[in-house]
């Protein structure tokens, strides 16, 4: 039996996945779900639910199939295109953005599983023209070269500096290591890493 | 001038990097596009005998699920699209993961879904996935774009036999795809036989060509997009055929339709390095000069193309030998398309580069010794003294950086717990190329520039360079400049490739934008309202958006006032022919390997490059660091499995395809000599980006030998090599 609906959150989206047509059943059930999505036996391939999405601190009404993830919802429905898709199975670490904040990779979770989350994406980092310190700091350090794992790299960097894992160099590869850059930035995602832990730490 | 041209300026557009706001061809919107979805051959060699879409086209969502029945006739274009044919055109299938139908549906779950209810009959034949399959004795293919398989200078196999030392060895590596973070992604938006793709492409201009030969277009009905690349390494160099497909499939269905590659599909579809192999023979004399070079190598071919990537040039032109013979063989296998991949001549490059380290052994004379007793300053090919070349200048300032002097040279002698510690080093050459370009420049009523030429910047920093030439020639803040890339539409320029953008883009920016500033001098000095009325031109300097009495420091007046009086835009374009060449340098490596497990790690690495003059010595660190990477990926991990009964890929993912994470590579030191090369146009710069990375592989496993008494050639250098 899959978990229900109040359990939504701890499915992985492979669980998810594997009962698509009863995760649309009960997902369908939630209060936020569209009035129009009738009864369970109804859930049908291509029915969708409303969402309501709170993404750097706005809030967003999207209307998603449930087998939609968070990045695709952020990209396709919500026209957030900063966060970026580079393999959609958890391994490259472009897509990471911050729940509640703490660093996921949004291609390995739902949408619908994310209500009630804080979600914030790159778009959201910089206070108006104010840069945040780790965005700030890639740009000093040239820590991006194509900026195709930038937006993820920044959210981990935000997580890493935020979990306090910016001891030693070595210990920032170590848990910088899950955003691959394929241009091969490191050296200096480490030392925009380490710097704008500095700056956050003062 | 104020002096941007050498600085380390940070990249411009690097604001919009970090917030998320650079728009990526996958990214722009295009208002009522569809999701296209490959549906992809599951046999490597075969025929397709029958393709069911009827539950594909019951899918909720799904417009339109087009296989070879519903496509048009295209025509195959020549390279760079290399494929040999276009898929969707005919029944035969040459490899798996071939598109044979495309679906088009209103979102991309619901296309992704319906992909997968396609059914497909195939007759298939058993594949040939690798060298050791082929069944076929290699052969010596066609010249590739002009350029003979075969290349012999002097006796070399006499030579040989008559040398005083040799040394033989095979080495080989397997193939490796580029991976770029960015998948490659088309968006194709027809307006009567008018075409708009959105496009992750190293090359507007070379995508728009061949996309218009597959149609039977005028190049003048398409129009290329690609203001930001995210990634490429020569993967989105070439024209692939999911951009046709996607195109051809736009047409049909009469509405826009974007298709983005998932990572597998990017396995068969987009290149790859092809597995290699290299028989290498070297006659030298008992100090070490090279007398003799005989070369053989093979690569993959496909049955669809036999075209060489895996260049010996280093073979030829890296060290003075009077006698060389190289045979670029191929066989073929049914296995997808090679193609060019960040530095081809990597590949030969540590065949040779590993032989000279065991021709050091065999003479016990130091590898590094060795190199400069086969320097050269004369080119190999035409017999001309090459204009500037400091790679002996290379040598001394990485060797001491790196302390090579006190190494120890007796392999296995240095251990640190349980790690041996080896040092190992190798010459790194690449060539580039020089393409004919064209540039604009127009300053606005606002004094501002825009500078226009449909280059792109796949990461390498040549948007901020153009601002930096732009700058300079024209005398205002960089703040005043702009750059517009990454649009067929624009003044024509080529290929983001071939180490060659700054050697082919420099001179005409620089051009346009002297152009544009003798313009407004003039402009200036025959306009009464002007400070500067009747001043002689030679008199005007341009300083930070003013122009300048040289004797009368007073008498100023602004680019903006001037065009503004003037009541219209200056444009001006520029075009500078340049020629192509080499440039050099060498990595020093030092590894660990694991006494038992024999794990290997990079511990350290020092570079030295000459690239002529360094435009910008932060972008130009980028290319080194991300070089020395890929090198150690190769070196160490990078390795695509095919199955060899279904000739599929086995690994077309990131988490079993390999490629350095931040904790796999050490600091990198990086060191440039910085001379202007006299014989460039682009201001005394030669075309640098894949120079770093040809000799890493050899200087890692030189350590690795250096370390452990043992000699690995066959790349990667994994732990089961040297248990």
């Amino acid at each position: 039996m899959p978990n229900p609906p109040h359990h939504a959150n701890t499915h992985t989206r492979r669980t998810v996945l594997k009962s698509t047509t009863v995760a649309a059943a009960s997902t369908a059930l939630l209060p936020d779900a569209a009035s129009g999505a009738a009864s369970p036996a109804a859930a049908n391939p291509g029915d969708v639910v409303r969402v309501t999405l709170s993404v750097n601190g706005r809030s967003r009404v999207v209307d998603v199939e449930p087998r939609v993830t968070l990045l695709d919802a952020l990209r396709e429905r919500l026209g957030l295109t900063g966060t970026k898709k580079g393999c959609d199975r958890g391994e490259c670490g472009a897509c990471t953005v911050l729940v509640d904040g703490e660093r996921i990779k949004s291609c390995l979770t739902l949408a619908v599983m994310r209500r009630g989350s804080e979600i914030t994406t790159v778009e959201g980092l910089a206070d108006g023209d104010r840069l945040h310190p780790v965005q700030a700091a890639f740009i000093r350090h040239d820590a991006f070269q194509c900026g195709g794992c930038t937006s993820g790299q920044i959210m981990s960097a935000v997580a890493c500096v935020r979990e306090g894992h910016t001891g030693s160099e070595a210990e920032i590869r170590e848990w910088m290591s899950g955003n691959l850059c394929r241009c091969a930035c490191y050296q200096n995602i480490v030392a925009a890493v380490a710097d704008a832990a500095r700056e956050v730490r003062r | 001038m104020n002096g941007l041209v050498g600085r380390p300026v940070e990249r411009v557009e690097g604001h919009a990097k970090v917030t998320g706001t650079a728009r990526y061809p996958a990214d722009d919107p295009v208002p009522g596009a569809l999701h296209g979805f490959l549906v992809t051959s599951t046999v490597a060699r075969g025929e397709v005998t029958d393709i069911d879409t009827s539950a594909a086209l019951g899918h909720p969502g799904v417009v339109a699920v087009y296989t070879h029945r519903e496509m048009p006739r295209l025509t195959v274009p020549p390279f760079p699209y290399p494929k040999g044919f276009i898929p969707l055109q005919g029944t035969a299938i040459h490899h798996a993961g071939q598109p044979v139908a495309i679906v088009l549906a209103e979102t991309l779950e619901q296309a992704q879904e319906a992909a997968s209810l396609v059914q497909v009959r195939y007759r298939s034949e058993p594949p040939r996935a690798v060298i050791d399959d082929a069944g076929q004795q290699p052969y010596l293919p066609p010249p590739f774009r002009d350029r003979p398989n075969e290349f012999t200078r002097g006796d070399a196999s006499r030579a040989l036999a008559q040398a005083e030392v040799r040394v033989e060895a095979h080495y080989s590596s397997p193939t490796r795809h580029h991976n770029p973070i960015e998948p490659h992604a088309t968006t194709a938006h027809w307006d009567g036989d008018r075409l708009t793709l959105h496009e992750t492409t190293q090359g507007v201009n070379v995508t728009r060509g061949v996309v218009a030969t597959a149609f039977g277009l005028p190049a003048d009905r398409i129009r290329v997009l690609a203001p930001y690349l995210g990634g490429g390494f020569g993967a989105k160099g070439p024209v692939w055929p999911h951009t046709i497909v996607n195109a051809a499939a736009a047409r049909l269905a009469r509405r826009p339709v974007r298709l983005v590659l998932s990572r597998a599909q990017m396995f068969t579809l987009t290149g790859h390095r092809a597995e290699f192999r290299q028989h290498l023979k070297i006659g030298a004399t008992r100090e070490g000069r090279l007398t003799a070079i005989v070369e053989t190598t093979t690569a993959q071919l496909t049955t669809t193309e036999e075209s060489i990537f895996n260049e010996s040039d280093s073979t030829s032109t890296l060290y003075t030998c009077p006698n060389v013979h190289i045979r670029q063989e191929g066989v073929r296998l049914d296995i997808a398309t090679s193609s060019y991949m960040r530095s081809p001549e990597t590949t030969a490059h540590f065949g040779l580069e590993t032989a000279l380290d065991e021709l050091s052994w065999v003479l016990g004379v130091d590898p590094l010794e060795l190199r400069r007793r086969n320097h050269t300053d004369i080119d190999q090919e035409t017999g001309l003294r090459i204009a500037s070349k400091h790679l002996l200048d290379c040598y001394t300032t990485a060797a001491d950086a790196f302390g090579w002097s006190r190494r120890n040279p007796a392999p296995g002698a240095t251990r640190d717990g349980d790690e041996y510690i080896g040092w190992g080093m190798a010459t790194e050459a690449h060539t580039f190329s020089a393409i004919p370009a064209t540039a604009s420049v127009t300053i606005g009523l606002d004094g501002k520039a825009v500078l226009r030429i449909a280059t792109q910047d796949i990461g390498t920093g040549t948007r901020t360079i153009i601002c930096q030439i732009g700058a300079d020639a024209l005398g205002v803040p960089i703040t005043d400049v702009h750059a517009v890339i990454g649009d067929s539409a624009l003044p024509n320029a080529s290929l983001s490739a071939a180490s060659a953008t700054i050697a082919s883009i420099s001179g005409p920016v620089d051009r346009a934008a002297r152009t544009a500033r003798d313009t407004v001098v003039g402009l200036a000095v025959a306009d009464r309202r002007s400070p500067l009325f009747g001043v002689p031109v030679s008199d005007v300097e341009t300083r930070h958006g003013h122009l300048i009495h040289t004797r009368d420091q007073a008498r100023r007046d602004t680019y903006r006032a001037v065009v503004s009086r003037a009541g219209k835009p200056v444009e001006t374009t520029g075009s500078v022919p340049n020629v192509p060449g080499h440039s050099y340098g060498v990595v020093f490596a030092e590894v660990r390997v694991h006494a038992r497990l024999g794990a290997v790690r990079v511990t350290r690495v020092v570079t030295a490059h000459d690239m002529g003059r360094v435009m910008n010595r932060r972008t130009a660190r980028g290319q080194v660091l991300g070089g020395v990477t890929w090198g150690i990926g190769h070196a160490l991990m990078e390795h695509t499995v095919y199955d060899r009964a279904t000739a599929r890929v086995v690994n077309p993912n990131l988490s079993t395809y390999l490629v350095p994470v931040c904790a796999d590579v050490p600091s990198v030191e990086t060191l440039f000599v910085d001379r202007p090369d006299p014989s460039s146009t682009a201001l005394g710069a030669r075309g640098f980006g894949e120079t770093p990375i040809t000799g890493v592989p050899a200087a890692i496993g030189n350590a690795v030998y250096h370390a452990t008494g043992r000699r690995v050639r066959d790349l990667p250098i994994t732990q089961d090599k040297l248990l």
